[in-house]
């Protein structure tokens, strides 16, 4: 464990430390416009389902009114923003964020030090849930004071999606994915040789390129940045190695197929086509290769991230939600009530399990893909308990998966500037998935430099 | 006066106010929430040192001289040919123009599907019936930005058409008589009456034109996101990623100002060479 989780772990299990190292409560910057008369507190809250969803949306404007009911002092005001990488900025420097907001596993470190997110350490330590996440996932939203920013309501670890139709026609066993790179290569070949399609594709562009090559990096055993986040490290023989493979597997394999460029919504669409046999993608891609894609569900399959020279682990991404830096204390407060009711009930009370995974039936959506606790380990399996009646997707599918992550150590992204070192690695990915003669050691060493500059500032 | 200070008023905030926020912003650091940093020209000498802005300049002014190699005869020409046409030219004059009323970005989707490289993609199905292909289109750094070019010229040159055809219905009939009854064939009208007839409307057009090219956004956003290997990074799409991917505001306006500078530096210039050339 590192100093800085173990200063963590040691402020949350120790209520005197606690009191140390969390801040003061707000004294309450915002805007003020929150409480109404009578003591009432309007929020908006973002991700409500655009209008093109209606099942989603109307299964989420219920639980709005639910909380109301609940809540009389509170109002909710539901919006359709969401997060988004190229949006974000704008809406957050012209003041149009929602109160609260779902933001991936990259963005709450970068918010912290940019003061984009209100501290909710002492609301959470009100509210009785400080103690109730799994610390390694709450790490993700925690500065170096061990101060709570944004909470954690889903994580996840990234594995190998693979196709099992074409698995099974390239004479591979649809329920053995590679446990190695090199069976990876080794399956890909197979899979172009014997159906034609691309063995193995990997996204490149809108920093999904350097996101992969993150998480191919980790699963060699390498990093990307150092600990403090202040240098890049990507330079060394793990990340040569992995990048060397994607090369091979390119142009002396030719199980890539011929297009370099893809981001998740275009690896999605091929893979769900059937032209592609793996890539490398977290559990809930289900949603959108089932149900968005048409892919058959029996098709799916997903193992862990497949290994290289050791077990070194896999990346992990999750969302959290964050409160607005303005919102008020009341509106802080009004807002982690709606977070713990909406997203975090669920795991901790038999009764809103059954209602949400009912209601996730009633919309179509998938119920039960596996991911990782965001609370305590033994709280999450009886959770499990729960919802097993309800559950609508082909568990055995995941079993691969599942039967490894529970243990597989997981890694965080790089902790500063994710994405701008994913945006500075996306073309040396698309290097060497174009160019045949590219020097695999002189690109890491450039986009080294690259990356430096851009922690430097 | 009094009547026209609303829209003054109006012109001064809107239009002016954030050309100028931009030029303050340029030597500040700021996230738009913590009080801002005056920094001087360190914004400006971090990206003249960023390796990408190089990169991003050659590459917008290669798309700009693709563009004017053979984006901008092609609506010329069209115009010619359409004003040549009798009867139903209103039929060719509309299909010309079809192209721009589609929004940029279902025409963008479009052209992707098109240029799927795989050799069951749109254009190369078809270039396989004659046994070429099949080309990697957008997915090679050399192919990418002609490819880009072809679809922009495709989706823009119904404007220039448009503004062309205008300009030519302003030549006297009586001229084309005369140089009909003197024996003048196509060829010889079209350099002597129409491109005459033509000039003043052409300059401003290429002047508008590469001030438009050196701003290409949309297109590489949508099609490759500034790849293959940065190959359609444009200095606009970088000014985007530092204001809006990396938040880093002062970065972004400062290439900004840098940009506008250069496109005025070269208007000016443009303006000086070619005062002369525009009338006879």
């Amino acid at each position: 464990m590192n100093r800085f989780a173990i200063r963590c772990a040691a402020g949350l299990s120790v209520p005197f430390l606690l009191a140390a190292c969390s801040s003061a409560p707000s004294s309450g910057g915002g805007s003020g416009t929150g409480a109404g008369p009578g003591g009432q507190v309007t929020i908006t809250v973002g991700d409500r389902p655009s209008s093109s969803d209606p099942a989603n949306r109307a299964n989420f404007d219920k639980r709005v009114a639910d909380f109301q009911k609940a809540n009389p002092d509170i109002k909710l005001n539901p919006v359709e923003t969401i997060w988004d990488a190229t949006t974000f900025q704008a809406q957050a420097a012209g003041g149009q964020l929602p109160d609260v907001l779902n933001v991936p596993f990259t963005e709450p470190q970068g918010m912290i030090a940019r003061k984009q997110v209100a501290d909710l350490t002492q609301v959470l330590k009100d509210q009785g849930l400080l103690d109730k996440f799994n610390p390694n996932v709450l790490k993700i939203a925690q500065d170096k004071s061990c101060n709570v920013f944004a909470v954690p309501t889903a994580a996840y670890s990234l594995g190998l999606v693979y196709n099992r139709d074409l698995f099974k026609k390239a004479g591979l066993d649809p329920d053995k994915p590679p446990a190695t790179w090199d069976e990876l290569r080794a399956d890909a070949k197979q899979i172009t040789q014997k159906t034609g399609q691309a063995g193995y594709a990997q996204m490149t562009t809108n920093n999904t390129g350097g996101w992969m090559f993150t998480a191919q990096t980790y699963a060699f055993g390498g990093s990307i940045e150092n600990e403090d986040g202040s240098k890049a490290t990507f330079d060394d023989a793990p990340s040569k190695a992995a990048l060397q493979l994607l090369h091979d597997m390119k142009w002396t394999d030719k199980s890539m197929g011929q297009a370099v460029l893809y981001d998740i919504n275009g690896i999605s669409k091929v893979f769900a086509a059937g032209k592609v046999g793996m890539f490398m993608a977290a559990p809930d891609t289900y949603r959108t290769l089932v149900q968005q894609n048409g892919l058959p569900s029996s098709a799916f399959g997903i193992g862990p991230m497949p290994q290289q020279g050791g077990d070194h682990g896999t990346l992990s991404g999750g969302s959290v939600q964050i409160v607005s830096p303005n919102a008020t204390d009341a509106e802080k407060v009004a807002a982690v009530k709606w977070i713990k009711f909406n997203y975090l009930n669920k795991y901790v009370n038999q009764d809103a399990a059954v209602t949400s995974a009912k209601a996730g039936v009633a919309a179509k959506l998938p119920v039960g893909t596996p991911g990782l606790p965001v609370i305590s380990a033994e709280q999450w399996s009886t959770y499990q308990g729960w919802i097993k009646p309800y559950v609508n997707v082909p568990l055995e599918n995941f079993a691969p998966y599942t039967k490894v992550a529970a243990d597989q150590k997981i890694i965080a992204e790089p902790p500063v500037k994710a994405q701008e070192v994913y945006a500075a690695l996306d073309p040396v990915v698309q290097t060497v998935l174009g160019n045949e003669k590219a020097d695999v050691g002189s690109l890491l060493t450039k986009a080294v430099g690259t990356v430096n500059a851009k922690l430097g500032r | 006066m009094l009547f026209a200070l609303p829209v003054l008023l109006v012109f001064l905030v809107f239009s002016w106010g954030p050309i100028v926020k931009g030029l303050v912003m340029s030597v500040q650091q700021t996230n738009l929430v913590d009080p801002v940093k005056w920094v001087g020209l360190d914004n400006f000498h971090y990206v003249l040192t960023d390796p990408g802005v190089g990169q991003a300049a050659l590459n917008t002014l290669w798309f700009t001289l693709l563009a004017l190699l053979f984006g901008f005869p092609v609506p010329v020409l069209l115009a010619m040919f359409l004003s040549e046409l009798r009867g139903r030219s209103w039929l060719y004059t509309t299909l010309a123009y079809l192209p721009v009323i589609t929004p940029p970005v279902v025409a963008i989707l479009l052209w992707r599907f098109f240029y799927d490289p795989s050799p069951s993609g749109m254009f190369n199905t078809i270039l396989g019936t004659v046994g070429l292909g099949p080309y990697p289109w957008l997915d090679s750094p050399s192919s990418a930005m002609p490819s880009i070019v072809l679809e922009a010229t495709w989706a823009g040159a119904g404007n220039a058409v448009i503004i062309y055809l205008a300009a030519l219905t302003s030549v006297r009939a009586d001229l084309y008589e005369a140089a009909e009854l003197d024996g003048a064939g196509v060829v010889r009208r079209v350099w002597h009456v129409m491109l005459p007839h033509l000039r003043g409307v052409l300059l401003l057009m290429l002047l508008l034109q590469v001030i438009g090219t050196m701003q290409l956004f949309t297109e590489p956003l949508l099609f490759t996101g500034g790849g293959p290997q940065n190959s359609t990074m444009t200095i606009l799409l970088l000014i985007y990623n530092y204001a809006f991917v990396n938040g880093d505001y002062g970065a972004a306006t400062a290439l900004s100002v840098l940009l506008a500078i250069a496109l005025a530096v070269l208007s000016a210039v443009f303006q000086l060479a070619t005062r002369g050339w525009s009338t006879e």
